[in-house]
């Protein structure tokens, strides 16, 4: 039986953050990861936000063979099955009014997990931590009521005063140690993914930046598309009718709504462009809550991740909450090692900074952004706002079939006879803003400055009307 | 116009799974009411329905991708999963 400072339950990108930070801080840290490799378990790909490389500054250095960066976020929106075809299209790159420099520049990063996770271990290994593949635990060591260690399949024993569990949604750390039996359906979305393969060339030529793309529609579920250098993967439904409570309640298979998206004309001719292959099939379970859970610690524990129940409330975005979490929990360990305190007391501080920090803020009003997701799944306000948006676009922008001014005049009316639909957007959307008071400020400053523009503007003659 | 070529998924075929030497799904049947929910979300179909109870496929092993779904999905406490051993289960890989 070997004794640690610090154990780490599972090589994803929370635990191998967990383990950098710990060795980095001189802690005998040990990560133990159940598959062959890091990310041999997890669905290929995925897109880590420009958060990360605010917050991670050894991320300037990744350069990964699949990389590629998202620069223009495309939303699809389909008339309802059979048809599917496109109505309404938004695409557009990053706001100049983003808080810092990385988010002005791009949104996302798509690359795979088979080469990001690997990319993270190797920098715990440098800082120090040891690796050990192959290894499932299967039991957690308790002394005086907390946890002292873990047990792996077949006996073998670890020892350290705090444990890190950075072991996914079904965290058994988590069931071990009695903070949770089970997530409830919901609280757990289960998303399924079709991952294909294409040319470099052809994925410059067509997708070029744009590597994040959905597809909505009355009657689905919303799909996500996100490209890497070589290859994309279509996964879903999105955080509609993924959540297992709506997708039994409603009798929607994920698995057939994500086909049926397939089949649609749009992703159909997409793939086509893009020569497409299939490669794999994949499906994992998130943890989708809408607000930031309670348990997870308890004396010499902490969770990380998806163990904790991190992604946020909106699209289940989950890598960075799992990264920023991990290396808070080696911070919290670090100051226990030096207190020699381990009790649920000390380590309750780790659930207080969890959230002040931007992990907790992705919870504000997490009810709200959930319900304004789920309105998307709505056939009949999907399908209004969808086709009021095709009226705006159309009186607006691109009236060359009637008489401009006409058309142009419009645009009350059609906004006058979806007041139904905005309406129930407003339900949710201001109870949102409330929530939010510096954003509230802002939205009330910005009025008041439109306001005086136009009040200037118009005593100087310069509007034209 | 001209029929174009329609890019399908067999599932089945773009999986790889090492079979576990071991049960990790365990079902009690006594506990299942019958209600679908892990027939439903199954993205490998592995449950099936039968006489108003749920069976799992005796070839789940060659197939489970591990998401863990039925697992979720049961409110009856009728399945519990574990995880295969370690070097065996469903592989991600590049190929």
């Amino acid at each position: 039986m070997k004794r640690y400072d610090l154990i780490v339950v599972g090589a994803g990108p929370g635990g191998s953050t967990a383990a950098l930070t710990a060795a980095e801080a001189g802690l005998k840290t040990l990560l133990l990861e159940r598959s062959a490799y890091p990310g041999e378990k997890n669905a290929s790909g995925f897109a880590l936000s420009s958060k990360a490389w605010r917050d991670f500054s050894f991320l300037q250095e990744m350069e990964l063979p699949s990389m590629r960066y998202c620069r223009q976020c495309v939303a699809h929106f389909l008339s309802p099955p059979p048809e599917m075809e496109e109505r309404f299209v938004v695409a557009s790159g990053p706001s100049r009014r983003m808080s810092y420099p990385e988010a002005r520049d791009f949104f996302t990063v798509g690359m795979l997990r088979r080469e990001f996770d690997p990319f993270l271990v190797e920098l715990a290994e440098k800082a120090g931590a040891e690796l050990r593949l192959n290894s499932l635990v299967t039991g957690l060591v308790f002394e005086a009521g907390r946890v002292a260690g873990v047990r792996l399949e077949g006996g073998e024993e670890y020892r350290a005063p705090v444990t890190i569990g950075a072991d996914g949604v079904l965290s058994l750390v988590a069931r071990q140690a009695g903070l949770r039996d089970k997530w409830k359906p919901h609280e757990v979305t289960s998303v399924c993914i079709v991952d294909f393969t294409a040319p470099r060339e052809r994925m410059d030529d067509v997708i070029h930046e744009a590597g994040f793309q959905a597809y909505f529609g009355p009657g689905m579920g919303g799909n996500f598309l996100i490209a890497y250098a070589d290859g994309v993967h279509l996964g879903g439904p999105g955080v509609t009718n993924s959540l297992i409570a709506r997708a039994v309640r409603k009798g929607i298979k994920p698995a057939k709504e994500l086909l049926e998206t397939l089949s649609a004309p749009p992703v159909q001719r997409l793939l086509r462009a893009l020569e497409a292959e299939p490669r794999e099939w994949q499906a994992h379970c998130l943890t989708w809550m809408d607000r930031m859970p309670e348990n997870v610690c308890c004396g010499g524990l902490m969770l990380v991740g998806d163990a904790a129940g991190l992604p946020e409330p909106l699209y289940a975005e989950g890598v960075w909450q799992a990264m920023y979490s991990g290396r808070l929990a080696a911070e919290v360990a670090k100051e226990a090692l030096e207190e020699g305190d381990f009790s649920p007391g000390f380590m309750r501080s780790y659930r207080e900074r969890l959230e002040e920090s931007p992990v907790g803020e992705e919870f504000v009003a997490g009810a709200q952004l959930r319900q304004l997701f789920e309105m998307l799944g709505d056939p009949r306000v999907c399908a209004e706002l969808e086709e009021m948006a095709v009226d705006l676009a159309v009186h607006l922008l691109m009236t060359g079939q009637e008489p401009k001014a006409e058309a142009m005049g419009r645009i009350f009316s059609i906004l006058a006879e979806n007041v139904p639909a905005l309406m129930s957007l407003a339900r949710v959307y201001l109870p949102l803003l409330l929530q939010v008071s510096e954003e509230k400020m802002r939205f009330y400053a910005s009025l008041l400055r439109g306001i005086r523009n136009i009040v200037e503007n118009f005593l100087s003659g310069e509007l034209g009307f | 116009m001209s029929k174009k070529h329609t890019i399908d998924v067999d599932k089945f075929s773009l999986v790889k799974v090492k079979p576990s030497p071991r049960n990790f799904i365990f079902f009690r049947e006594e506990s299942c009411d019958g209600c679908g929910n892990c027939a439903l979300i199954c993205p490998m179909d592995l449950w099936r329905m039968r006489k108003g109870r749920a069976s799992l496929l005796a070839k789940y092993r060659e197939r489970c991708l591990e998401c863990g779904s039925c697992y979720l999905a049961c409110e009856k406490e009728a399945i519990e999963f574990g995880y295969p051993p370690a070097g065996s289960g469903v592989t991600y890989e590049r190929a």
